[in-house]
């Protein structure tokens, strides 16, 4: 019998994606029989540059894995550091924190809105979108100086000062104004035609599939899983504010764009609670561990630490082992790299038009995702935790 | 022709970049920072692009890509490089997957420095890219002149 289907390339330069990434779909007709998703366009190899390194060097390294969640793997990587020198932080320090990782939130999930409507061909809203997000980039401009990258970070305390008069009331005016408009896209999306239509229904993704994949993020939230770093293990200030955890059922590309939507009227309250709550007392330039970091703090017996933080598109885990103030050994597993694997499964039977909508609703990120795993002549090794320690550790 | 030659079309290329310079150059095409003020548009494929944004270090695996896209492009092109990383390679020169600068894959024109730099900075340098491309279009038309007369 003659074979009906053909293959073709989605990517790795294609309209769909910003980021390289290809996807060879294997089509009959209009629909979709296999696809294979080839990575690696962006593998610079951040972990093994990572290995060797002084924890100031680290810190300014894992800031640029990715220009979207920067703060979200610098802070992870302060986490780490914090909780292997047992080092509190500051109290204050610790707000100014939790309201950089909010903003980041709001400002991840809006350029993310209006890329998602850019995608289904609805270029008003990518401009609104865009618009409102200007609005976040210039509080971060605010308090730490920098629009993308904001370097906040420091062991134990943060950079710069935050003056309840000043920026709190410059945060608070901004978004004032992000929350008088966002009705309206709650509206439009529960309401208009052209986002119902084309994302309603579109790449579900069931309960038992989103367990079974170990998904996170507001991609798990949108299939009814209750998975949150911030309420499961409350980092930073996240204890002391309080917030709802937002989820969805049915699963598809249109409850993922509903959870963010709402997520950031959330991230709005939280940011709201810690201005009012934020502590008088200025933030010490330095702690106890001094400016070199390495000065005053006693080598801790442990070497093994690890960071998790929820950042905007999900759980961002990092493990390390440290010695001596050196860092030998980096694992970073980012919340793409958990949601991007059921892909594969997704796609099969849709029908090719959606795939610039189901792509866009994974929020996916590249950059951060691209790691590393060896698998040597495909032979399957099983280890158990300290033969894996002493080999690979 | 004019107007032709003024309105130039931008494609974006990411070789390997943290993202951070793409949401730079993307911010240009939204209301605060409209580039569309000076003719420019912004075109996802490279083939209708006069000017070429390339952001990131250039790793191994987007080097021919980069060579690719770079001869899908119609004649008088212009490329920039945005970014420290695309300057210079910042500190993922010392990756062991990135192994040449951007400039040795392919020419580029105008570097704009900043990790990553402000919209103003890359507006700039698009209003000089114009004028870049200007010359070079005189130049080619120039040439062909010379070679039709012979």
């Amino acid at each position: 019998m003659h074979d009906h289907t053909h293959t073709i390339p989605v990517g790795p330069q294609s309209p769909t994606m910003k980021e390289p990434m290809c996807i060879r779909v294997n089509l009959e007709g209009n629909y979709i029989k296999k696809a294979h998703v080839r990575m690696g366009y962006l593998h610079k190899g951040i972990e093994n540059m990572l290995e060797g390194k002084s924890l100031i060097k680290c810190l300014y390294i894992t800031e640029h894995i990715c220009g979207i969640c920067s703060y979200a793997h610098s802070a992870c990587f302060t986490q780490a550091v914090e909780r292997l020198y047992k080092i509190d932080a500051h109290k204050k320090a610790k707000y100014i924190r939790t309201i950089v990782a909010e903003l980041e939130r709001i400002h991840s999930h809006l350029l993310w809105f209006g890329f998602a409507m850019h995608e289904i061909g609805y270029d008003t809203m990518f401009q609104y979108g865009m618009r409102e997000r200007e609005y976040v980039l210039e509080c971060f401009e605010k308090i730490t100086g920098n629009r993308v990258i904001h370097a906040i970070n420091k062991f134990g305390t943060v950079r710069y000062d935050f003056d309840k008069e000043k920026e709190g009331k410059f945060i608070l005016d901004k978004l004032a104004k992000i929350e008088k408009i966002y009705p309206f896209y709650e509206k439009m999306a529960r309401k208009n035609s052209v986002i119902t239509s084309r994302m309603k229904e579109v790449g579900t993704i069931s309960k038992s599939m989103a367990i079974k994949h170990c998904m996170v993020g507001p991609m798990a939230r949108a299939s009814g899983i209750k998975r949150d770093i911030r309420k499961d293990h409350p980092y930073e200030a996240y204890s002391e504010v309080d917030f709802e955890l937002i989820t969805e059922t049915a699963g598809d590309s249109w409850a993922r764009t509903m959870v963010r939507l709402r997520e950031i009227v959330e991230s709005i309250k939280i940011i709201k609670q810690l201005i009012k709550n934020m502590p008088e007392e200025p933030v010490p330039k330095f702690t106890k561990a001094g400016p070199l970091f390495m000065a005053n703090v006693p080598e801790p017996k442990k070497t093994l630490t690890y960071g998790q933080v929820e950042a905007p598109r999900g759980e961002d885990f990092h493990f390390y082992k440290i010695e001596k103030g050196i860092v030998k050994k980096a694992r970073i597993r980012t919340p793409t790299f958990q949601n991007i694997q059921v892909i594969e499964t997704l796609l099969k039977g849709v029908e090719i038009g959606d795939i610039p909508v189901i792509i866009s609703s994974f929020d996916p990120c590249f950059s951060c995702m691209e790691r590393m795993i060896v698998v040597k002549d495909g032979k399957k090794e099983v280890l158990k935790e300290d033969e894996f320690r002493s080999k690979y550790c | 022709m004019n107007m032709i030659r003024k309105s130039p079309w931008v494609s974006i290329f990411n070789a390997s970049s943290c993202n951070g310079c793409d949401i730079e150059v993307l911010t240009l095409v939204t209301p605060k920072y409209d580039i569309e003020r000076f003719g420019a548009q912004w075109k996802m494929s490279p083939r209708h692009a006069d000017i070429l944004i390339v952001t990131g270090c250039t790793n191994e695996t987007t080097k021919k890509r980069l060579k690719t896209v770079y001869d899908q492009m119609a004649h008088d092109k212009v490329v920039m490089a945005i970014g420290t990383c695309g300057n210079s390679g910042n500190f993922w020169r010392f990756c062991y997957n990135v192994k040449q600068r951007t400039d040795s894959v392919v020419p580029i024109d105008i570097y704009v420095p900043g990790c990553p730099p402000r919209p103003e900075t890359i507006i700039d340098a698009v209003v000089k890219a114009l004028a870049l491309l200007k010359e070079k279009k005189n130049e080619t038309k120039k040439n062909n002149k010379k070679a039709t007369k012979k």
